[in-house]
């Protein structure tokens, strides 16, 4: 299997005043092209924050990520932004739908981000059309063909957690980066969520990477691994 | 918004401009724009019609008095020293009018005499006694238009028929000021003494006994200046001569520009040589100098005005700020959701400047249209509806509303705001229409203190455009901070934001 992102001596303090909090204390971990990598852990571990870092929405201490060879620790906020656009989908334990918009509104913003930078260089071959109508099959392949014009207020939970993953996939990332999908979800719906997610990577090959500490959900990723004081348990 | 505009592609606006309208318009979804987007708009609109209003208002009484007082008087008054009488007048004016930019010129025996009605042996009122040759002084003044009446000062029908009614030698004919006649009673066709010297009694030397002369009254002048209205009167000027015993003298001439706004420049001209060797005449007075106070003061009300209603639209321009403070506020998480997805501080801090700038922008221009109708109203003098039918109006539309509330008709929740949004605007401007009419100063009793019989009314187009550009700028730079303030949230914070 091809390694797609490698995490070399990753370290992560938070400062308080003097006092150091140490979350990630040398973080190594391999993670490969297509593959579901569940992450488990007591809470406070710092699973979340890991997830932050590789979502770069947070810089680490100290260590660096490779991603396709590339060291995503030393990018510019600019070029970070139209990193999370491009290579990285996020779901999160809310949904974190926007309330404005309907869900196909909401689906497609990932990709109108992406025209407006785009469309700053020239390059005119993304449209909204295409945009919608990528959109429109997300939710179609979620099962949600029948909510496309529903706000986030008119839908379920695990109807709002569909339209994020959908939302998460639309500019087609090598990664999916999940924390605790379905924390916020009873038993059954979260059974579902998970179905969908599991066909998604059977068809599209994407990377997902889950935080959690849901057992059941770590039973059906490929691969789990432990973070246990700030390291991956052996 | 400014800082896009240098992208040439305007495509790239496209997401900015999709979230922040969709922020603006619909807080909730089933109303038409956000009640906090309404209140900010309104606020920069009051802040900016008030401004068009009071400057149009201050403005058109600058221009009332300076066209009357223009129509009224002589660009340049030309004096020797001490108002000295002089004789060549006629040689004189023929060298002033050489002089580049002057139209006319007339001469004039100021003079100043006591009068009192026929039936009175009591002092009415001491005037101030023009003596003008007509021909030559409407040239100058428009004398004439001001005139209800006659101005033939020696017509000798008029004449012997006042002499042979009222029994008395009548000298000439008056044209007496409008308020100074009504002050002290006399109309058109009456007799009025004047005392215009006094002279030693040969009998007892110790006193002085007075020359008395009658003058018929011919017509009256109504300038709509107070200050002439309540203390002027014409006579000819050979009559003034005549009484005040100077044959053939003037002490004042009187001159008309081209252009009444180079008279400083062209008054010096004629107190410099070559001019002043043929005209010698030392003292000269523009119309400016002579209101000189008043046009400070004016100047000083515009200037104090501009300041205190840049103050009221930067007060509107906090409203906008606070508005997007709290909208920041209420998205914070949805800042987050979208820095996560991809956006770039750029596109958060845009979405924000776009959202207060349009509040900016329709409230400028609503402002401006209120501003500019309400001048129109108040400048417009036609019979208006009653109010009553406003009124009709508004309650119909409110009953209207309570129905379809109580009932849930009409389900389509946009089009209904729309159509209710045109159906408000429409009779809000036809209740200014029925209530807003020009204001007589006249039954405010302020006819006097401002010169003008109504509340004169001026838009000026170049301030107007400075009040919209000033408002806009304002507003623009109210979005900054709050714009900035969520463009550097911290996403993870912001995600976790409760």
């Amino acid at each position: 299997m091809d390694t797609l992102i490698t995490i070399d001596n990753l370290h992560k303090s938070f400062y308080d005043g003097d006092s150091e909090l140490k979350v990630l204390k040398g973080v190594n971990l391999d993670i490969y092209t297509s593959e579901i990598l569940s992450i488990m852990g007591a809470s406070g571990v710092g699973k979340s924050t890991l997830l932050h870092i590789l979502g770069t929405l947070d810089r680490p201490t100290s260590g660096s990520i490779l991603y396709e060879d590339e060291d995503i620790t030393t990018f510019s906020e600019r070029q970070l932004a139209s990193f999370r656009n491009n290579a990285i989908g996020f779901v999160f334990q809310f949904h974190q739908l926007l309330p404005e918009f309907t869900a196909l509104e909401n689906v497609a913003m990932g990709r109108l981000i992406k025209i407006s930078k785009r469309n700053k260089s020239r390059d005119t071959d993304l449209n909204n059309n295409s945009t919608y109508q990528d959109a429109q099959r997300l939710l179609e392949d979620v099962g949600l063909a029948e909510r496309l014009d529903h706000y986030p207020s008119q839908l379920s939970g695990g109807e709002r957690q569909r339209v994020a993953i959908a939302r998460a996939l639309i500019n087609q990332p090598k990664v999916v980066l999940a924390d605790e999908p379905t924390g916020n979800i009873d038993d059954k719906t979260s059974q579902a969520v998970l179905n969908v997610l599991q066909k998604i990577n059977e068809r599209l090959q994407q990377t997902f990477i889950i935080v959690t500490h849901d057992s059941r959900l770590a039973e059906r990723a490929d691969r789990t691994v432990e973070l246990v004081d700030g390291k991956i348990a052996d | 918004m400014f800082c896009l505009l240098q992208y040439d592609n305007l495509d790239y606006m496209k997401f900015d401009w999709f979230v922040a309208s969709r922020y603006l318009l619909s807080r909730r979804k089933q109303s038409f724009i956000s009640i906090i987007s309404i209140i900010s708009i309104i606020g920069v609109s009051l802040g900016v019609a008030t401004v068009i209003l009071v400057i149009a208002v201050l403005d058109g009484v600058e221009h009332g008095l300076r066209d009357r007082f223009l129509a009224n008087e002589a660009h340049i008054v030309l004096r020797d020293f001490g108002s000295a009488y002089f004789s060549d007048y006629d040689r004189k004016i023929e060298e002033i009018k050489k002089v580049n930019g002057v139209v006319a010129a007339s001469p004039v025996v100021y003079s100043q005499s006591a009068i009192f009605r026929q039936d009175n042996n009591n002092i009415d009122a001491v005037i101030l006694v023009k003596g003008i040759d007509p021909e030559l002084e409407e040239n100058v003044t428009g004398f004439s238009q001001f005139v209800k009446g006659s101005t033939g000062f020696k017509d000798t029908r008029i004449i012997e028929e006042a002499s042979f009614i009222n029994d008395v030698k009548i000298t000439g004919g008056i044209v007496l000021g409008s308020r100074l006649a009504f002050r002290i009673g006399v109309n058109e066709g009456d007799v009025l003494r004047l005392v215009v010297r006094m002279v030693e009694d040969a009998l007892n030397p110790d006193s002085l006994y007075p020359i008395i002369k009658h003058f018929v009254v011919i017509g009256l002048y109504e300038s709509e200046l107070t200050v002439y209205d309540n203390q002027i009167a014409f006579i000819h000027i050979e009559t003034a001569q005549e009484i005040y015993e100077k044959p053939g003298q003037a002490n004042v001439i009187l001159v008309r520009l081209e252009d009444a706004e180079r008279a400083p420049e062209i008054a010096q001209k004629m107190t410099e040589p070559p001019a002043f060797d043929k005209i010698q005449m030392p003292m000269t007075t523009t119309w400016l100098e002579t209101h000189a106070p008043l046009f400070a003061a004016l100047e000083l009300e515009k200037i104090a005005t501009v300041i205190i209603e840049a103050l009221i639209i930067l007060v509107a321009a906090f409203n906008i700020a606070s508005t997007l403070i709290m909208t920041v506020m209420e998205k914070t998480r949805d800042i987050g959701t979208l820095r996560t997805l991809g956006s770039s501080r750029g596109n958060i801090m845009r979405i924000f400047m776009i959202q207060g700038s349009v509040i900016g922008m329709l409230g400028t221009f609503i402002g401006t249209a209120l501003g500019l109708g309400l001048c129109w109203l108040l400048s417009t003098n036609i019979v208006r509806p009653t109010p009553w039918l406003a009124l009709g109006l508004v309650v119909f539309l409110i009953l209207i509303q309570i129905v379809i509330a109580i009932r849930h008709l009409l389900p389509y929740a946009k089009i209904r705001g729309i159509g209710f949004t045109i159906l408000w605007v429409i009779a809000i401007a036809f209740g200014l229409y029925c209530l807003v009419e020009p204001i007589s100063l006249q039954e405010l009793g302020l006819s006097q203190i401002y010169q003008m019989n109504q509340l004169p009314i001026r838009v000026n187009w170049f301030f107007v455009g400075f009040i919209n550009v000033l408002s806009f700028v304002i507003c623009w730079l109210a979005t900054i901070y709050p714009a900035w303030q969520a463009a550097n949230l911290n996403p993870i914070e912001a995600l976790q934001y409760e």
